[in-house]
């Protein structure tokens, strides 16, 4: 494991990368055009005041789009990954604590957003349950990122790669 | 490992620390500028959707009352033959589906005081439809009710609590449907009639309304046959009310 690791690290870094700021990319693009929607959406989760939700919900695909650049072209991919990681982190608990709520709500993730009447409450828990594994698999590519920041098409290098060429 | 391990250590230097700081500010500025972007669209958005409410015709003041007996509904023409509930949240979809349906007729009905008509604001979709409630009451306090109700439906935004029924906007809708005073806009900025929102809401569970729009004649609840809103089946529910 240690060896397979060693030999193709740059690349799994990068496909890592990829993975991370590809979906965070989309999911801010998506969003970033649609204000509204995206402010209804965290207004929906019931977690912050409805005041507070809105100016999250205006900031939030922003925040995602500037960690994807960060993480697309390898710049500071060490601090987008750690910013991804606990993005994701907060969708995980935010899904969560709707769950557990018995809120039933669209997660807004990739725009859209809102309540859903409870007829559909199982499909509706089917997605919490993807969601969160999405989300998690996409956390384990920024922690996998915080260890191993340098890959294969990275502006940064490691100075002591750059000393050993 | 050992490489990536060393270029950490080779990054606590003076002139990494700068790219960090230079990284870090540049997330902020993209995050608030784009947050700020928003913001303005927003509210550009808002103003269009308000272009809809220009040339909106106010109708003859009505006086309408609270009665806590039923729910504190807003009722109009106590004592007339025929009885309406109507329950409604603000900020629900199908409420506006069935007030541009229906809407017009009930208005007509309650004008030329041919039915005693009583409009339960509640507000179980959120914040924004405890907001828009209270400005219900305060519009009813006036004598604006109908046309508060009307004007507030035809900007409805399609997404619930996206920052569309703030107090400024309450008030503008308010400005549209005749409600001018300083009365009336402190009412909206004060949340004065928090209280009877309450109730109203409350009562949903002595009813056994489950969602809205919900519509009793003389107390019995309305089923409707077709699945969307046709104004025929409601005039002739009605009628045979």
């Amino acid at each position: 494991m240690k060896s397979f690791n060693n030999k193709y690290q740059p690349i799994i870094t990068l496909v890592a990368r990829l993975i991370l700021g590809g979906v965070l990319f989309t999911a801010g693009a998506l969003k970033a055009f649609k204000p509204s929607e995206s402010a209804g959406a965290t207004a929906a989760y019931k977690i912050l005041p409805t005041d507070i939700a809105h100016v999250v919900g205006y900031a939030l695909p922003w925040l995602e789009i500037a960690i994807a650049i960060l993480l697309i072209i390898g710049l500071s991919a060490r601090f987008a990954a750690v910013m991804g990681t606990v993005v994701m982190a907060v969708f995980i608990a935010a899904i969560i604590s709707v769950w557990a709520r018995g809120i039933l709500i669209d997660c807004g993730c990739f725009g859209g957003g809102g309540a859903i009447d409870p007829t559909k409450a199982a499909q509706v828990h089917r997605a919490y349950l993807l969601e969160i594994l999405r989300d998690l698999g996409l956390a384990l590519c920024g922690l996998y990122l915080y260890f191993f920041p340098y890959g294969r098409l990275s502006i940064e290098k490691p100075l002591q790669v750059i000393e050993e060429q | 490992m050992v490489k990536q391990a060393k270029a950490q250590s080779a990054s606590k230097s003076g002139g990494d620390n700068f790219t960090r700081w230079l990284v870090i500010g540049m997330v902020v500025l993209v995050v608030s500028t784009g947050a700020i972007f928003s913001v303005v669209s927003q509210k550009s958005k808002a103003n269009e959707s308000f272009a809809s409410l220009d040339g909106f015709k106010v109708g003859a003041a009505i006086t309408a009352t609270v009665d806590p007996a039923n729910g504190s509904g807003i009722t109009i023409n106590t004592g007339a033959v025929k009885t309406i509930d109507l329950w409604e949240d603000p900020q629900c979809p199908v409420c506006n589906t069935f007030e541009q349906t229906n809407g017009q007729y009930i208005d007509d009905l309650v004008r030329s005081k041919k039915a005693n008509v009583v409009y339960h604001v509640v507000s179980f979709i959120g914040d924004e439809s405890v907001s828009a409630a209270n400005a219900a009451y305060c519009a009813a306090d006036e004598g604006h009710y109908l046309d508060f109700h009307k004007a507030m439906y035809l900007v409805q935004p399609s997404l619930e609590n996206s920052g569309f029924y703030t107090t400024e906007n309450l008030v503008k809708i308010g400005k549209y449907a005749g409600l001018t005073s300083q009365s009336f806009k402190d009412c909206v900025t004060k949340v004065s009639k928090l209280d009877l929102v309450k109730t109203a809401y409350d009562s949903m569970t002595t009813y056994k309304v489950q969602g809205t729009p919900t519509v009793f004649f003389n107390g019995k609840l309305w089923e409707r046959k077709n699945s969307g809103f046709v104004l025929d089946e409601f005039t002739a529910a009605f009628e045979a009310s």
